[in-house]
Formats: C-alpha cells, sequence, structure tokens
C-alpha cells in the first residue's frame, strides 16, 4: 500500500507505512503521488508541469541530493569567462514555492520495481505511487583516469571551473587534448562546440588570430565516433577554416587508458599528449537503474515514448525521461524539458483513470530540440529538430525538413543564445 | 446515444436521426492534447506563451493570426530560421491546435 503524501514527505519507513497511514493529514488528500529521481532539466520540469496541469491534485516529492543545479547548458561559456557558475546555478525554491513541489535532498541508491519501493541513503527504503527517473548519466571507467587532473566537465559546476582553471594557466601556444564519446551522448553539438571555444581562447591569447602571433596552439579532438556527429555543416567549417591551423581532427579515436600524472590518453589512434587533457568518458544510465535491473542488458532505460513509461515489465508505474532514457531522440536539456511535459501528461490522464493511447492523443505526440552553440567569443549557431511519434513503429522519429542548422555563425544568434536559455531555465526551474 | 437506422425501400435514411443528436454529443476536441502539443513551444516562448527577452509571446494571440504565421513559415521556399524547421515540424492540424490553445490563455501567461 503506498504511503500518503504527508506521510512519504516525513520519510516514514516502508515497514511502518500502516502507523502513517493513520495519522491525521491536514491537507486535503491529492488523488495521486509521484516521486521524482534527480533535479535537473527532465525532473523539474516533470515536477512543475505535474503540479501546474493537475492544479495541484497530484502531489510530487523531488528527490535530489544536491542543493542546487548547475545547467550544463551554456557551461562551455564558464571556460571562456562569458558566464560564471552562478549564473548557471538554480535553486528549487521556484519549485517548492510557485508550485509545491516537495523537494527533499537524499540520494536514491536502489528501486525495488516489484515492491514499489525506494531506498534512500538517510530516509531507509520508501513507498512510492509512480517515480519518474530522471538522474542524468554515468560514466564509463576508464583505466587511469583521475578527473580532479583529467577533467570531463560533461557534468557542470567543479568540473567546469577545473577545467576553466586549467585552461587558465596553460601556455598560450600549448597542447588541449580533448576526447568525445562514442554516440549516444549528452549534447551531441556539445564536444565540436568546446573544441571552436578553447581554440578562440588559445587563438586569442597567443595573438595568433588577430597576426600578432606566429605560433599556433594546438587543440587535438580525438573522436570516438566517424565523423562529426552535430551541426557538420558549421563545425566542418569551423575547424578547416576559421580554427583550421589550430584545430586538429581525428575520427575513430577509441580512448582506451590515461596517464592521468603525465597527461597522456592513450586511443585507438594513438597516444596524444597535452598541456592540458580533456577526456570525456563514454556514458550511459546511472548506477542506480542497472543494480536495480531496471535497464536490463542495455546502456540506457527503455521506455514507451507515448507515456516514458519503463518497457521493463517488473517496473510498474516507473517512468524514465531525460538523458537516461534510450528513445532515438538526442539527449540535451531541452529535450528533456519536452519529455518531461509528455510524461507529464500520461501521469495525470493514468491517475484520472484515463488513456493514454487514444488516437488523438497518439497522433500528436511530439517532442523538438533547439539550441545554440558559440563560435567564438561573440558569435553562435544554431540546430533545431523536431521529432514525432509514428505509431506503426511505436517509436519517435525526425520530421523530415525540420531538421536544419544555422547557415553561418554570427554576433544576431550569440545574441539569442542568451534569450532561449533564459526561456528554457526559467520554464524548468522557475 | 445510438443511431437509429430506418431502412425503407432499400434506402438507408439515417440523417433525420443524426440531426436529432443533440449538439452536447459531436465528438469535442481533447484541450489536454492541445495542451501537451503547445507546451513544447514553451522551452522558448515560456510557460503559458509568456517569454522572456526578445522572443514574442503566445499567449493570448489570436488563432488564426498565430497558425496563419506558422503556416507563413511553414511555407518557406528555403528555410532559413529555426522557426521555419520549428514549423515544418508540425501538421497542419497541429499548428491549428497549437494556435487554438494558446488563444485561450491570458496575455500575460497567467502567472
Amino acid at each position: 500500500m503506498p504511503l500518503t503524501r504527508r506521510s512519504f514527505i516525513q520519510m516514514v519507513p516502508a515497514s511502518a507505512a500502516a502507523l502513517a497511514l493513520t495519522s491525521g493529514a491536514k491537507a486535503a488528500e491529492p488523488i495521486h503521488h509521484v516521486t521524482v529521481l534527480g533535479g535537473g532539466f527532465a525532473g523539474c520540469t516533470v515536477a512543475k508541469y505535474l503540479r501546474m496541469w493537475s492544479n495541484g491534485e497530484i502531489a510530487v516529492t523531488l528527490i535530489e541530493p544536491n542543493s542546487n543545479h548547475v545547467s550544463c547548458i551554456m557551461s562551455n561559456l564558464i571556460l571562456n569567462k562569458r558566464l560564471k557558475t552562478t549564473d548557471l546555478t538554480f535553486e528549487y525554491n521556484d519549485l517548492q514555492v510557485k508550485y509545491g513541489v516537495e523537494v527533499v535532498h537524499d540520494r536514491a541508491l536502489r528501486i525495488r520495481g516489484p515492491q514499489k519501493q525506494l531506498r534512500l541513503k538517510n530516509a531507509g527504503w520508501v513507498n512510492y505511487d509512480s517515480l519518474v527517473v530522471a538522474t542524468g548519466i554515468q560514466f564509463d571507467k576508464i583505466p587511469g583516469l583521475v578527473p580532479s587532473k583529467v577533467p570531463h566537465a560533461w557534468i557542470a559546476g567543479g568540473q567546469t571551473n577545473n577545467l576553466r582553471n586549467k585552461i587558465i594557466r596553460m601556455p598560450d601556444t600549448g597542447t588541449f587534448v580533448m576526447t568525445i564519446p562514442k554516440a549516444p551522448y549528452r549534447c551531441p553539438p556539445g564536444p565540436y562546440e568546446r573544441a571552436c571555444i578553447v581554440a578562440d581562447i588559445l587563438g586569442r591569447r597567443s595573438g595568433y588570430l588577430d597576426g600578432t602571433g606566429n605560433v599556433a596552439p594546438r587543440v587535438i579532438v580525438l573522436d570516438a565516433n566517424p565523423g562529426i556527429m552535430a551541426e557538420k555543416g558549421t563545425f566542418t567549417s569551423a575547424f578547416n577554416d576559421l580554427y583550421g591551423d589550430i584545430i586538429e581532427y581525428i575520427p575513430d579515436a577509441q580512448v582506451e587508458s590515461v596517464d592521468s600524472d603525465n597527461l597522456i590518453v592513450n586511443t585507438s589512434q594513438g597516444s596524444f599528449a597535452g598541456d592540458v587533457l580533456n577526456v570525456i568518458p563514454n556514458h550511459g544510465a546511472q548506477n542506480i537503474l542497472k543494480v536495480s535491473g531496471l535497464t536490463g542488458d542495455s546502456r540506457w532505460a527503455d521506455v514507451d515514448p507515448v507515456t516514458y513509461a519503463s518497457t521493463n515489465t517488473l517496473f510498474q508505474d516507473v517512468y524514465v525521461i531525460g538523458d537516461t532514457q534510450g528513445t532515438s531522440q538526442p539527449k540535451s536539456g531541452h529535450m528533456a524539458n519536452a519529455q518531461a511535459k509528455i510524461c507529464a501528461d500520461s501521469i495525470i490522464r493514468t491517475a484520472h483513470g484515463l488513456s493514454s493511447y487514444t488516437e488523438e492523443r497518439l497522433q500528436n505526440i511530439t517532442t523538438n530540440s533547439a539550441c545554440f552553440s558559440p563560435i567564438t567569443y561573440d558569435e553562435a549557431s544554431w540546430l533545431t529538430a523536431v521529432y514525432s511519434y509514428n505509431p506503426d513503429t511505436g517509436s519517435m522519429g525526425l520530421v523530415p525538413g525540420s531538421l536544419g542548422e544555422a547557415h553561418n555563425w554570427s554576433s544576431r544568434n550569440f545574441n539569442d543564445m542568451f534569450t532561449w536559455s533564459d526561456n528554457l531555465f526559467a520554464d524548468t526551474f522557475k | 446515444m445510438r443511431v437509429i437506422s430506418i431502412k425503407i425501400s432499400g434506402t438507408l435514411l439515417i440523417a433525420s436521426a443524426i440531426l436529432m443528436l443533440p449538439l452536447s454529443t459531436a465528438v469535442a476536441e481533447d484541450q489536454t492534447v492541445n495542451r501537451m502539443i503547445a507546451s513544447q513551444c514553451a522551452q522558448c516562448h515560456g510557460t503559458n506563451g509568456y517569454a522572456r527577452g526578445s522572443y514574442p509571446d503566445l499567449g493570448g494571440d489570436e488563432a488564426k493570426d498565430l497558425a496563419d504565421h506558422l503556416y507563413d513559415m511553414k511555407g518557406e521556399d528555403r528555410p532559413s530560421d529555426i522557426m521555419d524547421h520549428q514549423a515544418l515540424g508540425y501538421t497542419d492540424d497541429q499548428i491549428r491546435r497549437i494556435a487554438q490553445y494558446y488563444s485561450t490563455l491570458p496575455e500575460n501567461g497567467g502567472d
């Protein structure tokens, strides 16, 4: 039997559920209680929209170990000091005060699907009615990799500052070596954008880009994929022309091991040494999904994109959204926000005893992605796409014609980038 | 309500039965579906269509104006802006639904 919202908030252990149910709750009982794991783009959006669209009929508890969220979106601009970490840090106050989301700072360790129970580090085992898993990514282990010496900066925050500080201290005409993980990975254009940002930083500092310096710095990009994975026109042009003397792009380079003390990365294309090494390991779903058996043999959690419910039959009423889910949609904060709304709508329908599989709804399940990539200190490009549900295949597919990228990078795009991110942040966290 | 058909001389006469149906039995459009599609605009145009900065507000727009605007973008010979591509991602009916939904929201986004 699920705990009431009130008793859950008080973190009553699962064994005391019957006792907890007898405690008098002052507020009207909600019709359903949703527990959300993870306070990033996916988790915050689903929490907000569940509360907003259910007019408060659905109680939501969001469980997140950190006291705030630092956005990965825009975080490459911390490297060139266009932004500070505080500019990208979001508290959970608005979710709590404006929308009535209960926020609990705890860490989820395990899910028992058949029992509909969740183990938290501090609170122990608790029950859930419905569970939304939005826990983001976890990196694969790489032999020799010490993240403090060789930062990934692919989960924003301390790692981003670490990388920025290493770039600040490296020689102006030194060598920066970075690796790009095997797809699917978080933020398809992000690594190529980072290569451009670092080439711009070093190119300006050395004087090479304005002709006052004769020695070009080097940015070596080791891509585990066979080619550029996003904004191919933009990044091919930036790598070959704008930063042609600085960036060296090497595809099909699988990372095998790292010497974190001597800053050497060993790959299938050879060994590369740098003054700064930025290794972004391959990644998959968080460990909690694996140890709980939710992902089965997959790297990501398989879901039905009509509802984002797990396809694992042992995990009824468990939904997975954002980077953790395993559809072919790109892994991005914008897309996580989009998926969260489809999921919220479905959960509200279920709570009211309504189907998510009406003909009308099935024909109108869409998500979209839009993002901007800074290419220079004050110019950016963009990428956009729309996905729709195909009832014949049961999957989300790219709508023909909707995929587009900027014809060139520009200062107008750079300004639009801040409007875009400001709106995305607000729709998610505020 | 059952539609009663009366067969006379081999002709199926159902028109009179349909005409007797009260208006309330017409199949209503699911507004939560329209809300779900429309919410996909909110990442850039703000929750309930109340945008920050220079991006256009959608909340409170006349449905026809917003739909026509999106149809125009969808019809661009050479899509060049983000919205040209975004508009190409939706059927005409989805665009109509999005526009219809935003027309029901207040201009100030309801915050």
